[in-house]
């Protein structure tokens, strides 16, 4: 599948969720998707200055009714815990991540080592739900955990391999 | 201009806001000032994000007046805010940036460059147009209505200058909540108010 038909149907899965409010920060991997998202009238589409910076919008926007999705990569996510402990975790409000799964098998970049080593431990450590999709036909995971979230009351993440994202 | 006092005369000018304050001694001040429970979210376990909570909040809910408390020290973590602030031009959104040129949650412990960050011009530096600021109760009383009042319209950032706690201040209540009997009684607000459904189900 092509990325831009990767990036729709990603986009219809949010869609479909419910959700309005797309805050991003990007990495090359969901580069093609952020543009994608930023011209869907479905969404509203804020690029934030950091990734912590989605964090806080999204909890807003969950305590305003509006659904909401928090885009990033893996470093990103890395600098993220501070802000999803204290505020998902300490008021109990559900978020969704979607994120690249940097450093996996298939990413030729060695400043993502660190995100091949200690991504999944990292999300392992803080209890955070998540699962990985790596083909298309996989993308209903992100309504399941979409929905899994607001049962949690807490985030859940998806992990947008490389294959998914090629 | 006194903390406490600043906090009362703005509790005392408040009409249907919602308010988010933030980490650090904000909480403390609000509380104090308005004993307010259900209308008023503490995000006391937030360094940096009360107005990124205040903007997906305010975004949400377009027809609600939404205040957000900011404490400088948060400020200085995270200044970047105002460009996502800016760009999100939201109406309905106030920040209030309380400058005490202090750490003041961790006994105002010194912040750097405290003496001469000039926050008003960091807002001007990133597009913000509607900015005010206040060194005194005087100044706060004759210039609310214009910077805040419900006829004062647009993304706005009002500068409070104010002195940091004392050591009597530190010592007021902590808003007496849990996070998740914080995000009920909030949203159950909203949901009365406007209609939403925020939880997901109703009582």
């Amino acid at each position: 599948m092509k990325r831009s038909e990767t990036a729709k149907r990603i986009a219809d899965e949010l869609a479909e969720c419910g959700v309005k409010l797309v805050a991003s920060l990007p990495d090359n991997w969901i580069s093609e998707l952020i543009t994608h998202l930023e011209g869907d009238a479905r969404f509203t589409h804020v690029p934030v200055n950091r990734e912590e910076s989605a964090i806080g919008l999204c909890a807003g926007a969950y305590m305003g009714g509006q659904g909401s999705v928090a885009l990033m990569g893996a470093s990103g996510f890395m600098t993220c815990i501070y802000a999803i402990t204290k505020i998902n975790y300490s008021y109990e409000v559900p978020l969704l991540l979607l994120m690249t799964l940097r450093g996996s098998f298939g990413d030729h970049h060695k400043h993502h080592i660190s995100n091949g080593l200690y991504l999944q431990p990292v999300l392992q450590a803080i209890d955070l739900p998540y699962t990985i999709v790596s083909r298309a036909d996989e993308l209903g995971a992100i309504g399941r955990a979409y929905r899994h979230s607001r049962t949690f009351s807490r985030p859940t993440a998806v992990l947008l391999a490389r294959e998914l994202l090629r | 201009m006194k903390y406490v006092d600043c906090f009362r005369f703005l509790a005392g000018r408040r009409t249907d806001e919602l308010v988010i304050t933030s980490a650090g001694n904000s909480g403390q001040a609000w509380w104090a000032a308005t004993r307010d429970s259900e209308r008023s979210f503490y995000l006391d376990a937030s360094m940096s994000l009360s107005t990124m909570f205040a903007s997906g909040l305010a975004a949400a809910l377009p027809k609600k007046r939404i205040w957000a408390f900011m404490g400088d020290g948060a400020f200085c973590m995270n200044p970047g805010m105002l460009m996502v602030e800016r760009q999100m031009n939201l109406p309905n959104l106030t920040h209030f940036l309380v400058s005490n040129r202090a750490y003041g949650a961790t006994s105002n412990a010194r912040l750097p460059n405290s003496t001469s960050n000039d926050y008003a011009a960091i807002a001007r530096g990133c597009g913000l147009t509607r900015i005010h600021g206040f060194t005194n109760l005087a100044e706060l009383e004759r210039g609310f209505d214009a910077a805040v009042g419900k006829s004062a319209t647009g993304h706005t950032m009002v500068v409070l200058e104010v002195e940091p706690f004392s050591d009597e201040e530190q010592k007021l209540e902590q808003p007496p909540f849990d996070g998740p009997e914080m995000k009920y009684r909030f949203a159950r607000a909203i949901e009365r108010e406007t209609g939403v459904s925020v939880i997901g189900y109703r009582l």
